[in-house]
């Protein structure tokens, strides 16, 4: 084991039974057909390091949600191996418990609607063995952290989404453990809230107080903004694991190239699509009255596009703007998955 | 182990101050007792039942009020485990370093209190308003409380097991309920029914339970029930053990499933 490590995982899997209530699917009553089983994770190798803000990007039913379940405990694993902090998640449960926060994506059901912030947190620290005498001192910390001090002693349910989603990671932050699951955090916030949490993640939980965060999204932008590094996660197996910009790289095979266009004809359309070096062109209309056309070029590379400029000169069509497009991240997925990623 | 203890505080804690913001419910509740002894009293005041007088050598009105005033209880402790163990709280509990044990334990003790208020509403009222006859051996009730709540909170684990499981209908509680009303001698004594159907009442804790303590309401010794009390010892041993084997088995096979949070 490697010290510097502080999540491991070595094949581990998790499989369901399909719980499909249809009646078609189960068979008839004398004849029950055998449920399906589903992997959730699928024999996953995955190692983050001590203090780093890991990214687990995947479409829903990509399996985040079970692994972040079985790495705090909450769900056994069929196969394989899950350590944090050095500790198994099986053989060592309680140790595990100690050593992690944990933020579900529903995180609001385990808040007490009729307690105030403080005493909603003042049961958890109590739950999560904080120590009396720092107890008061720690939640005051956690709720200025998060911003909620002014809110202490206002009931929960008077809370707007954003606030409640604080208080769930406030919760998180009071035993002060090393290691934090966030799973989707963000879900159901609005922009503001969602990038102020996100802010204070990467800047307070992970630069300043140096913790190791697991972090998982299934918003492309999200997880390339405040990660270090990535994983990408398809029907449980972990497709790519690296840096944001290195995982853009891998669908970096040719060009793509924006042109925004006056008048231009189907039939110069496809003219451009047959030229040499050009893979693929795609037309959109943005405005019939001025006949505008937004042209999404593919080029084997970016030598072929002198090429399609000559045509656009010889054939005066006027050239409104021009952009070489970087690969995005749900370029990567997609390449890598034949899946798309929700925005 | 302090700690746990420490943790147990902070669920009655937390209980006692959500409840206390429902005050329109609170006060139902409390009204609900104050009615339910009164009619219960005023029953049994102006009704006769010679097999009370012959089993217990009491009047109805006693039998009827201690009986009605400890079933408040004893409903409570049927339901209580799967009342409280929510399959969301579940999770946010199982995630960190707090013992299922105290779980249970501070997740139902809000619900003993509350209980324990009815009960002393109703013995007050009996008492105050309609002499029913009182003479506490202290011992001898918290022993046999101790002993019917424990039997009766291995079947709330049994239920609350199933239910993880199943997610609706718990046959168990269901099934506890009815032998209570038929045949936990909390209404009528069971031996005014015929023959084979009074015999189910030796099979069932509840009737240990009434019995045993409404001989300890009235001042009767320890050694006067001690068949009734080896009895319902025995039931507790058993079932709490099983209770809580299955409430582990069914939490680990919805953990297995990935089911817990689904209700």
């Amino acid at each position: 084991m490697n010290s510097n490590v502080a999540i491991e995982t070595h094949n581990l899997s998790k499989i369901f039974k399909s719980r499909d209530r249809n009646s078609e699917a189960q068979g008839s009553f004398f004849n029950r057909k055998k449920p399906e089983m589903v992997t959730a994770v699928d024999h996953l190798n995955l190692e983050i390091r001590k203090g780093e803000l890991f990214g687990l990007l995947g479409p829903n039913g990509a399996g985040k949600t079970t692994l972040v379940k079985v790495l705090c405990t909450l769900l056994p694993p069929d196969e394989g191996t899950a350590i944090l902090n050095g500790f198994d998640v099986v053989r060592q449960q309680m140790d595990v418990r100690r050593s992690i926060g944990a933020l579900f994506s529903v995180g609001e059901r385990g808040a007490f609607w009729r307690l105030n912030g403080y005493m909603n947190l003042e049961f958890f620290s109590a739950i999560y063995n904080v120590p009396r005498s720092k107890r008061h001192e720690r939640i005051m910390e956690v709720l200025d952290l998060v911003g909620l001090k002014d809110k202490a002693f206002e009931r929960y349910q008077r809370y707007s989404g954003g606030m409640k989603r604080k208080l769930a990671l406030a919760r998180v932050l009071l035993p002060d453990t090393p290691i934090l699951l966030l799973d989707e955090p963000t879900v159901g916030l609005d922009v503001i809230s969602s990038r102020t949490l996100r802010d204070f993640i990467k800047n307070d939980l992970s630069r300043k107080a140096g913790k190791t965060i697991l972090y998982t999204t299934h918003y492309v932008e999200e997880a390339s903004q405040i990660c270090d590094r990535i994983g990408i996660l398809n029907r449980g197996k972990l497709v790519a694991c690296d840096t944001p910009n290195n995982i853009r790289g891998i669908v970096k095979k040719g060009e793509v190239v924006e042109i925004r266009v006056k008048s231009i004809t189907d039939a110069q359309i496809e003219t451009i699509k047959n030229m040499d070096g050009v893979t693929d062109v795609t037309s959109e209309l943005e405005d019939s009255v001025l006949d505008l056309r937004r042209l999404r070029l593919n080029l084997q590379s970016i030598g072929s596009l002198p090429m399609v400029l000559d045509f656009f000169f010889k054939e005066k069509i006027l050239l409104i703007d021009l952009k070489r497009e970087e690969p995005t991240l749900e370029d990567a997925f997609i390449e890598l998955t034949g899946r798309g990623l929700e925005k | 182990m302090s700690q746990e203890i420490e943790k147990i505080y902070y669920f009655i804690k937390r209980d006692i101050t959500s409840f206390s913001t429902y005050k329109t419910n609170m006060t139902l509740m409390v009204l609900g007792a104050l009615f339910g002894a009164l009619s219960y009293a005023f029953l049994g005041n102006n009704a006769t039942m010679q097999s009370v007088l012959n089993l217990y050598h009491i009047s109805f009105k006693d039998y009827l009020v201690i009986g009605v005033a400890f079933s408040t209880y004893i409903g409570q402790a049927l339901t209580l485990v799967q009342a409280t163990a929510t399959p969301w709280q579940l999770e946010e509990v199982l995630v960190s370093p707090t013992r299922l044990g105290t779980f249970i334990i501070g997740s139902s003790a809000w619900g003993f209190i509350w209980s324990t208020v009815v009960v002393v509403i109703y013995l007050a009222v009996g008492y105050f308003a309609f002499g029913v006859m009182l003479s506490i051996n202290i011992i001898g009730t918290v022993l046999v409380l101790g002993l019917g709540i424990s039997t009766l909170v291995g079947f709330s684990m049994i239920g609350a097991g199933i239910l993880i499981v199943v997610k609706q209908g718990d046959p168990v509680t269901w099934l506890m309920g009815i032998l209570t009303s038929v045949f936990g001698n909390v209404l009528f004594p069971p031996q005014v029914m015929p023959y084979p159907l009074s015999a189910v009442s030796y099979f069932v804790p509840q009737y240990y339970f009434f019995t045993c303590i409404r001989l300890m309401m009235i001042g009767r010794s320890l050694q006067s029930i001690l068949p009734d009390i080896l009895t319902l010892a025995l039931m507790c041993a058993i079932i709490l053990p099983l209770g809580y084997l299955i409430y582990s088995w069914c939490l680990k096979t919805a953990r297995k499933n990935g089911t817990l949070s689904w209700f």
